[in-house]
């Protein structure tokens, strides 16, 4: 069935296709109409299950773990200053193995303050263990979550999908949701091995000795290795059920290109109109979507990428003191690539800041000219 | 009715307290009471310690250890899911200590309190950070000394009581292991209580409270005696009940017998003796009349 | 407690599942708690040792018929010693000191009248046959010896001269203290043992004193039953009439008529009842002591009662001629007297005032002085300052007022154990003075029956224990109360007859006093130190009075020896 939806009340529709029962969340523009929409189906009984309405975004993770680990799925909204306070929570659901779902909606991080779109939010949380994907538009949100179900509760680590203030969460699209049954036949129920038994007492989260913390880190990274090769079997799966997918990446007339462009988010589909313009005007110019972050699909990158020479990749992100995030993984992904690619940093839309085709066109034609390394990350600021 | 002595002990011994620890006397009571039935909710403190490491431990019901500032809301996800899976003959158990509790769980601990979770959470009251080595905490009375008050903590106790009443939850309730019985009571009482249940703990520490292994009971009964702990219950945040009639007995008593008050000067016993029997004022004036109990029957 | 959980799990994350029990956290201290039992006061000035903190653990839990039981080991009186024992259990109990002693006496008639009716079992312990030893006399001392060596196996025959046995049970304390039915039970429950018991014999009459030597022993109780006479003029007239003599003919249900005033002269407890006794039969009665009340020897209850019934007293008088006036009354003159420094015995001396005489007219005079022993059929060599003295290596034995000791039932009934005891090791040739050592209740000269039968029997002789004081009793254990009186029957009713003035506890009363006892030396399971135990290493069987402590996690921190609250707990270094 299709519908004019926001992205977040996208994101609202596939949480309630999964059954999700135990939702905990705490409001924080721009993701409160999640939170609301939710709460609104649970008032009248759409939504079968409980919606905890916690003092905080700390609170409410505390929760999802909790009643994640007794064996029900979970779903939290947050956003921002509610994911960093969330933080500590974030590595404990990750190290409780615990398979929550939660969706992101970038927002920039105080101070000064602000509410437009910037994925540092969620990108500052890329070591605390949490499957991310970055969408790009309200369907893709929609389809990731239910997809995020299906990964983390076959690897027992916790997703997080991001979608950006506005851009996404609040645009208006035509969205196809999907019916029931189809959810239902993709998704199983949630049976998570490692769940509270009342009849074989068991303490959770003990102290361990060095060695043993280090033997589940390792367990954990093997698992979170595994998503590369889950995430694309669900995404085929789920293609076959209803229709789409995404993979981990994407490519858009790499084939031949001089120059390659990396995005993630809703810079993707600029971009998609921007390479449009770029090959009328005759220029070799693709374009790479990341959509899973974590984990970094190095291996599918390589070859997507492989015989490339030129790469600019624009990060709506910036890591203080070194540049853009998703540059730092692409440089790393392609450290061993026999074509020694050049690649390009460039930082657009940091705090909001709109990012046109135009600006996008730019970008790629001085990348076009360039010949020399550039270490140091470009800034747009038109 | 079974009494709670016939039940199983829940905190197995082999743990690591110190010796004497009125803490560890706090959870086994209260665990027994809880009966096997029960999921309990740990967070970093002393319970961590007596939790044990890998592969062993002395909890004898299901128990998560969770962060520190989170006792509530984990046991509050716990409680929901349980009730979303309709196994409703299960009870969930939240232990905090004070810093826990008074300080960097309070918000935490409101919230699940304001939507009513259905939880019993159990402050273990030692009054100060204890597991890190005796610092100071807003559960710290007047007077006392810690690491991080070495001339004596200037503010005095909060009354998280009060605080806990204001949410108007059905049931909260004072308890000290000196009086087991009552405390056993109250906690087969929350039980039975559907909501967020509260039970302030004061579990002496023989470590930070710098007294001999022995006489964490006789300090926790002087306590009550001398009124700067009676043993009352709030219920719906309104309903007042003391539970037991004190002795009355001079400050002095429950004082000089713990190191950490070695230091007080004449005025300041003073100062303690005028706040505790304010303080019972007041709680007599909200107390509805009560029958005295017998607290050792 | 489940710990057969595999102690890994092969999860994804770590979950212990094993128990900490693995660990022996006993290594951390050196000190472990052993329990060491003490006596307690009570039990020390009670002459039968009656074990009370024990029987009122058990009256607590409602366990009546095994509190009888055990009573019943020491005591074959339980219902006679719980209505008229001077109780000096309650006097030296530590409970007094802290608020009011406990109603031990009343606990004991309680027990003993709630359980009285229940199968009790008395078999003997051992069956020695062939052995039997002579009693003289059926009183609480000869009843209480025949009792004692039948449960150490040896029949004995009781020589008593009066119709019934009961002594002074049944022919000197009236019915309103203790009802004729409730001697009868307990002397029926003695006589149900092996015991033989002849009545109306009369020793050196009916039957010669070397015929009870042919016995392998004999105890010799005859009681006091000699009237002291007051060695005045006038004694000898037909309205003066003798205490015991008085008594003896109520309780045989004589028809007794008194004038309508009556003197009683004495103080002690016999004075008493001829007073109480004298108010039942209708008279005005005046009591007359030559000291004041606080020297008098009688039961404090039982003066409290004499006043509350209507007994005038006048004190520091002491008579010294009856003359009989012509409206046929008599006329008693008395000496006042005063107090001046101490007699033999430590109590302030009476002596006259000079000149100073009062006199007094009244229908009748009952004295009540003392009571002597009749000697006349005992040969010299057992006689000693006018009373018995027994002679082991003849294998004869005294007791009961007849030898040196307090006139009390208690002292009789202990002076009976005592001789039981003596005879059991004279028959089986042991040494008797280096067993009494090891069974003695305290130093007040009480022994115990359980204790001995336990030596005897599997050579397990007690240490000695000390006796405990208030000071070692945590009293914060405890909340203050008052104790229950008994209720009484009312005035007016209970003087038209001789039914039993105290009423006996409701069941819910009996419960709080036997509750208060502190049980000062011994445990009664109160559950302190299972409670209080940070390590959950103590468990407790009440009903198999066990106390288990888990030495290998033990971490010895002395929190069960502080919160007992009857010091039963001590921390001891062990190997």
């Amino acid at each position: 069935m299709k519908d004019f939806l926001t992205g977040n009340h996208a994101v609202a529709h596939a949480v309630k296709l999964c059954r999700t029962p135990l939702i905990a969340a705490y409001p924080i523009t721009p993701q409160t109409a999640i939170y609301e929409k939710l709460s609104e189906w649970e008032a009248s009984g759409v939504l079968k299950g409980i919606m905890m309405r916690t003092e905080s975004e700390h609170s409410a993770m505390a929760s999802c773990i909790a009643a994640s680990l007794t064996g029900v799925r979970t779903f939290t909204a947050t956003s921002s200053q509610g994911i960093a306070l969330m933080h500590e929570m974030l590595h404990f659901a990750a190290g409780c193995r615990a398979p929550v779902v939660m969706a992101n909606v970038n927002r920039l991080l105080a101070a000064p303050w602000g509410f437009w779109a910037d994925q540092l939010d969620s990108l500052s949380q890329r070591d605390t263990g949490w499957i991310q994907f970055y969408c790009e538009n309200g369907q893709e949100a929609l389809d990731t979550v239910i997809q995020s179900y299906k990964i983390a509760e076959q690897v027992y680590l916790p997703a997080m999908v991001s979608l950006e203030a506005f851009f996404v969460s609040h645009f208006m699209e035509p969205v196809d949701i999907p019916e029931q049954e189809q959810v239902d036949r993709f998704l199983p129920p949630l049976d998570l091995p490692h769940k509270f038994d009342i009849d074989k007492p068991g303490f959770f989260v003990p102290v361990v000795s060095s060695e043993l913390y280090r033997k589940y880190k390792h367990m954990a990274q093997e698992s979170m290795d595994s998503v590369k090769e889950i995430a694309v079997k669900v995404d085929q799966e789920f293609k076959e059920e209803f229709g789409r997918g995404y993979g981990m990446i994407e490519s858009v007339a790499l084939e031949d290109a001089e120059v390659a462009l990396v995005t993630a988010g809703s810079i993707t589909s600029t971009a998609r109109l921007a390479i449009k313009n770029l090959r009328k005007q005759g220029n070799k110019v693709g374009l790479l979507k990341v959509r899973l972050f974590r984990p970094f699909p190095v291996e599918a990158i390589q070859v997507a990428l492989k015989g490339k020479k030129k790469i600019a990749i624009i990060d709506r992100n910036l890591s203080l003191g070194s540049g853009g995030i998703f540059c730092q993984e692409l440089r790393a992904t392609l450290i061993h690539s026999p074509d020694h690619p050049l690649t390009y940093s460039y930082i657009a839309g940091i705090g909001g800041t709109d990012v046109t085709p135009e600006v996008i066109q730019k970008i790629a034609m001085e990348v076009m000219s360039r010949t020399e390394p550039v270490d140091k990350p470009m800034w747009v600021m038109e | 009715m079974i009494q709670p002595e016939q039940q199983p002990n829940l905190l197995r011994s082999g743990h690591a307290a110190c010796a004497g620890c009125g803490l560890a006397i706090g959870m086994k009571l209260v665990l027994q009471a809880m009966g096997p039935r029960t999921i309990a909710v740990i967070v970093p403190s002393c319970e961590g310690a007596i939790g044990g490491v890998y592969p062993y431990t002395s909890y004898g019901v299901p128990t998560i250890h969770s962060a520190f500032e989170i006792a509530a809301p984990t046991a509050a996800g716990i409680a929901n899911a349980l009730k979303i899976q309709g196994r409703d003959d299960i009870q969930v158990l939240a232990f905090a200590g004070d810093g826990g509790t008074f300080d960097i769980g309070l918000a935490s601990l409101s919230g699940a309190t304001k939507n009513n979770e259905d939880i019993i959470y159990v402050c273990l009251d030692n009054e100060a950070y204890m597991n890190t080595g005796i610092q100071v905490s807003s559960a710290t009375p007047s007077y006392a000394w810690t690491g991080t008050t070495p001339e004596g903590n200037p503010r005095r106790k909060k009354n998280i009581m009060e605080i806990m009443a204001a949410h108007y939850n059905p049931y909260s309730a004072t308890a000290t292991i000196g009086f087991p019985r009552d405390l056993q009571q109250k906690i087969t009482k929350a039980k039975n209580i559907r909501g967020t249940k509260f039970i302030h703990l004061l579990v002496p520490c023989p470590t930070g409270w710098r007294t001999p292994s022995d006489i964490s009971p006789e300090l926790s009964i002087l306590a009550v005696e001398t009124k700067v702990f009676p043993l009352y219950e709030v219920e719906d945040g309104k309903r007042y009940t003391i539970n037991y009639e004190p002795r009355h007995l001079p400050i002095q008593e429950y004082l000089v017998k713990q190191g950490r008050f070695r230091h007080l000067k004449e005025e300041q016993i003073r100062k303690i003796q005028r706040d505790v029997d304010e303080e019972w004022e007041k709680l007599k004036q909200r107390a509805r009349p009560s029958p005295k109990t017998r607290a050792f029957s | 407690m489940n710990t057969n959980h595999e102690p890994s799990s092969e999860y994804v994350i770590p979950i212990s599942f094993g128990s900490t029990e693995i660990i022996e956290t006993g290594n951390w201290g050196f000190l472990k708690p052993q329990t060491s039992f003490m006596t307690a006061p009570c039990q020390e000035s009670c002459p039968a040792g009656n074990p009370i903190p024990q029987f009122l653990y058990l009256a607590t839990d409602g366990r009546y018929h095994e509190a009888l039981q055990i009573l019943l080991r020491e005591n074959p009186f339980p219902g006679v010693c719980g209505r008229v024992c001077f109780h000096p259990c309650e006097t030296d109990c530590n409970r007094a000191q802290y608020d009011e002693p406990v109603s031990i006496r009343s606990m004991e008639r309680y027990v003993s009248d709630v359980a009285a009716n229940q199968p009790l079992n008395l078999k003997p312990v051992r069956n020695e046959g062939s052995k039997r030893v002579a009693i003289v006399g059926a009183g609480p001392a000869g009843l209480s010896c025949a009792y004692f060596l039948s449960l150490l196996g040896h029949p004995s025959t009781i020589f008593e001269s009066q119709k019934e046995p009961g002594g002074v049970m049944r022919w000197g304390i009236p019915g309103y203290r203790l009802p004729k039915s409730i001697l009868r039970k307990e002397i029926q429950r003695i006589l149900c043992l092996p015991i033989q018991i002849k009545t109306n014999i009369i020793v050196g009459e009916d039957i010669s004193f070397d015929e009870l030597t042919q016995f392998d022993a004999v105890f010799l109780s005859p009681g006091a039953g000699l009237n002291t006479s007051l060695s005045i003029e006038g004694e000898d007239l037909k309205q003066v009439w003798m205490g015991q003599d008085f008594l003896g003919r109520i309780n045989s249900k004589e028809k007794v008529t008194l004038g309508k005033e009556c003197i009683v002269i004495g103080g002690g407890n016999t004075a008493m009842d001829v007073a109480r006794s004298a108010l039942r039969l209708g008279s005005k009665v005046t009591v007359a002591y030559r000291r004041t009340k606080g020297e008098m020897p009688a039961i404090r209850d039982e003066i409290i009662e004499a006043e509350e019934e209507g007994v005038r007293f006048e004190f520091l008088i002491q008579p010294v001629k009856i003359n009989r006036l012509q409206n046929k009354k008599l006329a008693v003159t008395f000496q006042r007297m005063k107090l001046s420094g101490l007699d033999p015995s430590g109590r302030p001396k009476p002596i006259p005032v000079k000149r100073k005489f009062i006199t007094m007219e009244t229908d009748q005079l009952i004295t009540a002085v003392g009571e002597q022993v009749d000697l006349s059929w005992i040969p010299q060599d057992l006689i000693k300052n006018g009373l018995i003295e027994g002679n082991p290596s003849s294998k004869i034995f005294g007791g009961g007022d007849a030898i040196d000791q307090p006139r009390t039932v208690v002292h009789a009934i202990s002076s009976g154990k005592k001789a039981a005891i003596s005879i059991d090791l004279c028959l089986r040739g042991e040494s008797v003075n280096q067993v009494f050592s090891k069974i003695k209740v305290g130093n007040k000269g009480a022994v115990s029956m359980g204790a001995y039968l336990k030596g005897r029997e599997d050579g397990e002789w007690p240490e000695e224990q000390r006796i405990i004081t208030y000071e070692q009793i945590n009293t914060l254990y405890f909340e203050s109360s008052r104790r229950v009186r008994m209720r009484k029957r009312s005035d007016d009713k209970r003087l038209k007859g001789f039914s039993e003035v105290n009423l006996s506890f409701t069941s819910k009363e009996a419960h709080f006093s036997a509750s208060r006892c502190f049980s000062c030396g011994t445990c009664n399971y109160c559950y302190n130190c299972y409670f209080f135990c940070p390590e959950g290493v103590i468990s407790l069987d009440p009903v198999q009075r066990r106390r288990i402590v888990d030495f290998e996690h033990c971490k010895g921190c002395g929190t069960c020896a502080k919160v007992c609250p009857k010091s039963v707990v001590v921390m001891k270094e062990v190997g």
